[in-house]
C-alpha cells in the first residue's frame, strides 16, 4: 500500500468518525443544513488555498470565520431569521469564489480530492478531529439539555450563549477539515447522512452518537476504497456510501 | 433579609415585548414554604416562575438567599420524535446513580425497572413524560422546586400520588415548592400560601382566607365553587 493512500485512508478515518459525532448533535439540534451552508460559505477561501497551492482546509477556515461572523453581525443588526441570513451569505460566497476559481480546480473545490495529501496534513487533521472529538463528548450532554428546553438547561446553569458558540466552532473546524474529502458541495452530506442513518436504529444516545460516528468512518474508508479502485473522485463515492447506509438503515428503522 | 426567608420580592416589574406582563408585585417566601400562584390562563403566572429563576430580564428586586440550589419543571417539554434518549441517559444528564434514579421516579408513582431506565422517552405518554420531569427535578433534591402546571396531561389517580409525594417528601425535606396552576386543586389546600396573579397581584396568603367564592370570582372573572 503506497504511503499517499494510507495517509487518505487516516484523514478518512478521523474526519468521517468526527463528523459522524457532530452530525449527531447538529440533527438533535435542528442545524442540519449548517454543515452545507458553511461548506459554501468556505469556497472562496478553498478558491485562494488552490490557486496558491495549499491545503484547501487552511483556505476554508478563515473564509468560515468570515462567513459566520458576518451572519451573526447581520442578525444582530436585522430581525431576519438565522436561515435567510445564512442563505444569502453563502450564497454570495460562491458568487465570490467562482469569480476567480480556476477552472482546472472547480472539481477539487465542490467535490474534494483526497489523492494528495502530505504527512503533516494528515497530522494536522488527526489531531484537529481528535480535539474537536473530546470538545463535544464534553459538552454533548448539555447541549442535548438545551435543545430539549433551553430554559431548563440554564436553570441547571449551562451557558447556552457560551456552549452555542463553542459549537459553532466545532462545526467550523469539521467543514473545514471536511471539505478536503467531499469538497464544498457534499460536506453537508458528510456530518448529516450518517447521523441520520444512526438515528433511524439508535435505542438510545450512545448507539445514536457513536453508530453515527462509526457509519462516518465506514463511508470515508468504503468511499476511499472505492476511490482506489476506479481512480474516480473518493467526495461522491463516500456520500454515496454513507447514503446506501441510510438506506439500509431505514429497513431497520426503530418504531 | 429575616432568617427564615429564602426570597424576597419588592416592586417587581416584567415586561414582554412592550408589553406589561407583571406589575409591581412583592411578596416573599420562607424555609419550607409551600406557596402555589393561582391565576387564569395569561395572568403572567409562568413569566413570573421564569422571573424568578433569572431566565428573564426584570425591574424591581428579587432577592434569593444565597448558595441555593434550584430545580425546575417548565410548562412546556417536549420531546422531539424519535429522539433515540433513554430514561437512564436523561438522568445522566444530572450524573444521577441508578438507585436515585429508581427512587426520584418512585416519588411520581413510576415503578422504574431495569428495562424501564432503558426507554426511550419520546415513547412515553404526556402523563409519564410530566411525571419522569418532576422526578427529574426532584432527583437531585433541589432547595427550592419550581412546577409550572405540573398536573398537565396527568390523569386524576396520577394527580393524586404526585401531590402526595410532593407533600410527603416537602414535608421531609427542607424543601420550598413554588407551584403554579391555573387551576384550584387539592395542593391549594396543602399550600402554606397563596398567590393568586391577574398581570397584579389580587390576593396574598394563607388559603383559607383567599380561597373563597367571592375572592375566586374575582381571580377568574366568574363564579367558581370547589
Amino acid at each position: 500500500m503506497d504511503l499517499q493512500f494510507l495517509y487518505s485512508l487516516i484523514v478518512g478515518v478521523f474526519i468521517g468518525g468526527v463528523a459522524g459525532y457532530l452530525g449527531f448533535l447538529m440533527i438533535t439540534k435542528r442545524m442540519a443544513l449548517v454543515g452545507d451552508a458553511l461548506g459554501h460559505a468556505a469556497l472562496p477561501g478553498i478558491a485562494i488555498a488552490l490557486i496558491y497551492g495549499f491545503n484547501p482546509s487552511w483556505g476554508a477556515i478563515p473564509a468560515l470565520i468570515v462567513g459566520i461572523l458576518l451572519i451573526w453581525f447581520f442578525e444582530m443588526h436585522t430581525k431576519l431569521p438565522m436561515e435567510a441570513l445564512t442563505g444569502i451569505v453563502f450564497t454570495a460566497s460562491v458568487a465570490i469564489a467562482f469569480l476567480f476559481l480556476p477552472e482546472s480546480e472547480v472539481s477539487t473545490a465542490l467535490i474534494g480530492d483526497i489523492s494528495k495529501i502530505s504527512f503533516s496534513d494528515t497530522i494536522f487533521s488527526v489531531i484537529l478531529s481528535l480535539i474537536v472529538f473530546f470538545i463535544l463528548k464534553k459538552i454533548f450532554s448539555k447541549m442535548i439539555l438545551a435543545s430539549l428546553s433551553e430554559d431548563l438547561a440554564r436553570v441547571e446553569h449551562v451557558d447556552t450563549k457560551k456552549y452555542n458558540f463553542i459549537f459553532l466552532l466545532c462545526i467550523a473546524i469539521v467543514v473545514a477539515l471536511g471539505i478536503k474529502v467531499t469538497g464544498s458541495l457534499l460536506m453537508g452530506a458528510l456530518v448529516i447522512t450518517p447521523a441520520a442513518a444512526a438515528r433511524n436504529v439508535a435505542s438510545n444516545l450512545f448507539q445514536y452518537s457513536f453508530g453515527a460516528l462509526i457509519i462516518g468512518v465506514i463511508s470515508c474508508v468504503l468511499g476511499i476504497l472505492l476511490f482506489k479502485v476506479f481512480a474516480l473522485p473518493a467526495g461522491p463515492f463516500v456520500i454515496l456510501t454513507a447514503s446506501l447506509i441510510f438506506l439500509i438503515s431505514l429497513i431497520f428503522k426503530k418504531q | 433579609m429575616p432568617e427564615d426567608l429564602i426570597l424576597k420580592v419588592e416592586n417587581l416589574n416584567v415586561e414582554l415585548g412592550g408589553e406589561r406582563i407583571i406589575e409591581d408585585l412583592s411578596f416573599a417566601l420562607k424555609e419550607k414554604e409551600l406557596l402555589v400562584i393561582l391565576g387564569p390562563n395569561g395572568a403572567g403566572k409562568s413569566t413570573l416562575l421564569k422571573t424568578l429563576l433569572g431566565l428573564i430580564p426584570y425591574q424591581g428586586l428579587i432577592k434569593w438567599k444565597e448558595n441555593l440550589h434550584l430545580g425546575y419543571v417548565p410548562e412546556e417539554f417536549v420531546i422531539p420524535g424519535n429522539l433515540p434518549l433513554s430514561l437512564k441517559e436523561f438522568f445522566q444528564f444530572k450524573k444521577e446513580r441508578p438507585e436515585k434514579i429508581s427512587q426520584a421516579l418512585g416519588w411520581v408513582g413510576i415503578e422504574a425497572s431495569g428495562k424501564f431506565l432503558e426507554k426511550r422517552l419520546c415513547t412515553f405518554s404526556s402523563g409519564q413524560l410530566r411525571r419522569t420531569l418532576i422526578a427529574w427535578a426532584m432527583s437531585d433534591e433541589p432547595d427550592v422546586l419550581f412546577l409550572d402546571e405540573p398536573m398537565l396531561f396527568i390523569d386524576i389517580h396520577g394527580r393524586e400520588t404526585i401531590y402526595d409525594s410532593l407533600v410527603k417528601i416537602w414535608e421531609s425535606k427542607r424543601q420550598s415548592i413554588i407551584l403554579v396552576s391555573h387551576e384550584i386543586g387539592e395542593v391549594c389546600k396543602k399550600a402554606d400560601k397563596i398567590l393568586a396573579l391577574n398581570k397584579r397581584k389580587l390576593f396574598y396568603g394563607p388559603p383559607e382566607e383567599i380561597i373563597t367564592p367571592q375572592n375566586l370570582a374575582k381571580i377568574y372573572g366568574s363564579p367558581i365553587s370547589l
